[in-house]
């Protein structure tokens, strides 16, 4: 029976041999894109439920969009602020758990522009498969220059670029989407200031503390009625960031088409105008917290 | 003893019975309503993701339920109470003796299943059957994430006890004139598993423990701002996990060494490599459970040394594969269902084998880690290798327990639906996952690739699904109403290499 032992031995052997080889092979690949080139420079990823927010060396904040440089070394320092995220650029195969408490680093450099898909990759609740991002890779340009580059890049970001937020994006330490998100008091009131000549009276949309948690009380009010014309201001009394954008739920088609906010910074304003939405009672949710949903009436 | 569906037993004599014959057929009997019940929320997800944007499954919540209820009954419900019970029905007779050693202690253990089964689908949680914190500690919604813990707590209190009860029959029990030797490879895959349960379960029932004083906030253990980590959680549950891997797949692994043999008409090529294979996979299986967390961030050593762990412990799995093989080489080949089943599951191991070494090559982990290469790796191997082996085995004990034949017919049928089917989904899932989706994903990027590739997953899926419908109305048909089995060689195979009703050792 086991006369025919050589047989055996000779497969086990073939087979260890193999497997030496993928190890061998795969320590010392890894060993090299492991090592972090010493001029890279640092980007901060911050992962929360459900939005990625950037930090870049400079100081400079950005929420769901990142932009780069093209052929320099970037190291990013990965971290969660609540559960457990992965940031995953599946295009650069870049992938590593956010975790917090705890700092995870990974470097890249970045050979092609163009517009690019991160996503997160462990699971985190109710948003996960919509917790999304967009890396923008561009041409090595001067610091000033890049300062000016976000209006460009406003055009390609995802939520609708309807009437407000002026693409006045300055990137300054408390800014947030550069897809035109009404940073600060600033630019908000620098919008307001164009519109608020206009006869309509401020309707205020508040969101409230605590919204982002569900079930939790999230927009008052919850049924919103005004006149066409009407500007509303979003005042986003609670700590986390929010949105008031068209639609159902994210993968409702018509999202974002009649009215988002984007991004609105705890604490921050937003203002809608509703000169151009068109008649009719419009369902609205915020694209960071899905559950939260209110409705807006336009006369 | 044969199921005596002539003479029909009262209902409370087989709830109350302690005989290891009628514990294991409770074992049998619930483990496959389990993985029909899962079967059905697994058809439930691939529905869902047919097409991006929302179809049957109303929100994100409900799905991560589904997944999370899928998995949990899949692994505890189905994978575990099936090793157990086939163990429960043959162990005794392998060694020749009466029953388990403790058969009260075993009826506690199997009543255990229904109350744990029912916490898990009363709860419905969803947090994943991994349940990573933070997200089950400040996220997951009680009660049903209590609930999952304690009915996780519960199966694996079972588990434990089965698995005391198998040793103690196997190595004191056993008729003192079979050597140790001697005794049958599928027992020894139920004593290696066995004592990988005693090692690798403490571990996880630790960890639910912390998770729920997590839970309750007067401790800190996973939690970041109580000062806790995250990451210890992962390689306490790992730790139990990985080795569990093992134990889902060596029952499997012993029925194959009843099966081939027989249909091949051909001794066992090597019984003492396969005892050696048991022996090195109980043991290397400990070394490698941090390849599941290979992206959380660990150093380049910590993560070379879980890829060695993962390494190594492949030719243990590539001895049982040349034993098989050298087993049907030469041999004049029976194909019934069963052997079907069997060499199924056998082509599926390797191909599943192949992927988890490209999980473990370091680099090729950010490629694949959560993404839905994982979701096909890990179900080509459960359902692939040890749900297709566990079917040819219930058809295989199936004129041994009911004393009738099932229908060839109809169960040839079932393979090939079985078996094209899993190839379908399951293989795609792979090349989905290099495309990038990740799992756990209620809705997905309209890109045509990957609607098309979870079209076809579907569409597999629910081959499959019809396929075990088809096997459940073969089973109880059969019983009620098909023909009689030929009790000395129910296959027609022409010799009787085995018989499960003889205790006598000298035969």
């Amino acid at each position: 029976m086991a006369g025919h032992a050589m047989y055996e031995w000779v497969y086990i052997a073939a087979v260890v041999a193999i497997l030496i080889w993928v190890g061998a092979a795969s320590w010392d690949v890894e060993r090299i894109i492991e090592e972090v080139p010493a001029d890279a420079e640092t980007i901060k990823v911050i992962g929360q439920q459900w939005f990625w927010s950037f930090e870049h060396a400079d100081g400079t904040k950005e929420v769901n969009e990142l932009h780069v440089e093209k052929d320099k070394p970037y190291r990013f320092e990965i971290t969660s602020l609540d559960v457990n995220h992965a940031f995953n650029v599946p295009d650069w195969t870049l992938m590593i758990d956010a975790v917090p408490g705890r700092i995870n680093t990974l470097w890249n450099m970045f050979t092609e522009d163009g517009e690019y898909l991160i996503q997160c990759r462990e699971y985190c609740g109710f948003s996960h498969y919509n917790m999304k991002a967009k890396l923008f890779v561009e041409p090595a340009v001067t610091e000033a220059a890049a300062a000016s580059e976000p209006s460009a890049a406003t055009t390609t970001a995802p939520p609708a670029q309807q009437q407000q937020q002026s693409a006045t994006q300055e990137q300054q330490p408390s800014s947030n989407a550069t897809s035109g998100a009404a940073a600060g008091g600033n630019a908000t009131s620098a919008a307001a200031g164009g519109n608020a000549t206009s006869a309509a009276a401020g309707v205020t949309l508040t969101i409230l503390e605590g919204a982002s948690v569900q079930g939790s009380p999230d927009y008052d009010p919850d049924e919103l009625t005004v006149k066409k014309g009407d500007k509303i201001t979003v005042d986003n009394v609670d700590t986390m960031p929010h949105t008031v954008t068209n639609g159902k739920s994210g993968s409702d088609p018509t999202s974002g088409k009649l009215f988002d906010t984007s991004i609105i910074n705890g604490g921050d304003k937003a203002e809608i105008d509703t000169a151009t939405v068109e008649a009719g009672t419009h369902p609205y949710y915020c694209m960071v917290h899905p559950y939260m949903t209110g409705s807006l009436t336009v006369e | 003893m044969v199921l005596e569906v002539k003479k029909p037993r009262a209902l409370w004599e087989i709830i109350f019975s302690t005989h290891h014959t009628d514990i294991g057929l409770l074992y049998i009997i619930s483990s496959i309503t389990f993985l029909m019940m899962g079967g059905a929320l697994a058809l439930a997800i691939r529905a869902e993701l047919f097409l991006p944007g929302q179809q049957i499954i109303p929100d994100p919540n409900t799905f991560h339920r589904f997944f999370t209820v899928h998995g949990t009954t899949m692994l505890f419900l189905w994978a575990i109470p099936f090793g157990a019970g086939i163990g429960n029905y043959l162990i005794p007779i392998l060694v020749r003796y009466k029953d388990m050693a403790w058969p009260k202690l075993n009826a506690v253990a199997f009543w255990m299943i229904p109350v744990g089964a029912a916490m898990v689908w009363l709860g419905f949680a969803d947090l994943g059957w991994t349940a990573y914190p933070p997200y089950s500690i400040i996220r997951a919604p009680g009660p049903a994430a209590e609930l999952w813990i304690f009915g996780l707590k519960i199966l694996g209190l079972s588990s434990v006890l089965g698995s005391i009860n198998f040793i103690v029959t196997m190595l004191k029990c056993k008729h003192p004139d079979l050597p140790i030797m001697k005794m049958s490879l599928f027992a020894w895959s139920i004593l290696s598993i066995s004592f990988m349960t005693l090692v690798a379960i403490p571990t996880f029932a630790a960890a639910l423990i912390m998770l729920y004083t997590d839970r309750l906030g007067v401790t800190g253990f996973f939690n970041p701002a109580l000062g806790g980590d995250p990451i210890a959680y992962q390689h306490l549950f790992w730790f139990t996990f990985h080795p569990e891997v093992y134990i889902f797949l060596l029952p499997a692994v012993g029925m194959l060494y009843e099966m081939i043999p027989k249909f091949s008409r051909k001794p066992i090529f090597s019984y003492q490599s396969g005892v050696i294979a048991f022996m090195l996979l109980s043991t290397i299986g400990f070394a490698s459970w941090a390849h599941h967390m290979l992206a959380t961030g660990m150093s380049f050593t910590e993560k070379t040394v879980f890829m060695v762990g993962t390494l190594a412990a492949v030719p243990a799995s590539a001895m049982h594969v040349f034993n098989w093989v050298a087993t049907m080489w030469g041999g004049r080949i029976k194909f019934a269902a069963p052997m079907l089943f069997g060499v199924g599951g056998i082509m599926l191991f390797f191909a599943s084998g192949a992927g988890g070494v490209v999980n473990t090559a370091l680099p090729l982990d950010f490629i694949t880690h959560d993404s839905y290469w994982v979701v096909g790796h890990f179900h080509l191997i459960l359902m692939g290798t040890v749900s297709l082996t566990f079917t040819g085995f219930i058809y295989y004990m199936f004129p041994l327990i009911t004393g009738k034949m099932y229908n060839e017919k109809l169960a040839k049928i079932h393979w090939v639906a079985a078996f094209a089917g899993i190839i379908i989904v399951f293989m795609t899932q792979h090349i989905l996952g290099l495309m990038g989706m990740p799992r756990r994903y209620f809705d997905y990027l309209p890109l045509p690739e990957w609607i098309a590739m979870n079209q076809i997953a579907t569409t597999g899926a629910w081959i499959v699904g019809l396929s075990y419908v088809l096997m459940i109305y073969n089973l109880l048909k059969s019983s009620v109403k098909g023909t009689f089995a030929n009790m000395r060689d129910p296959f027609a195979i022409g010799e009787e290499y085995y018989d499960y009703r003889r205790r006598e050792p000298h035969h």
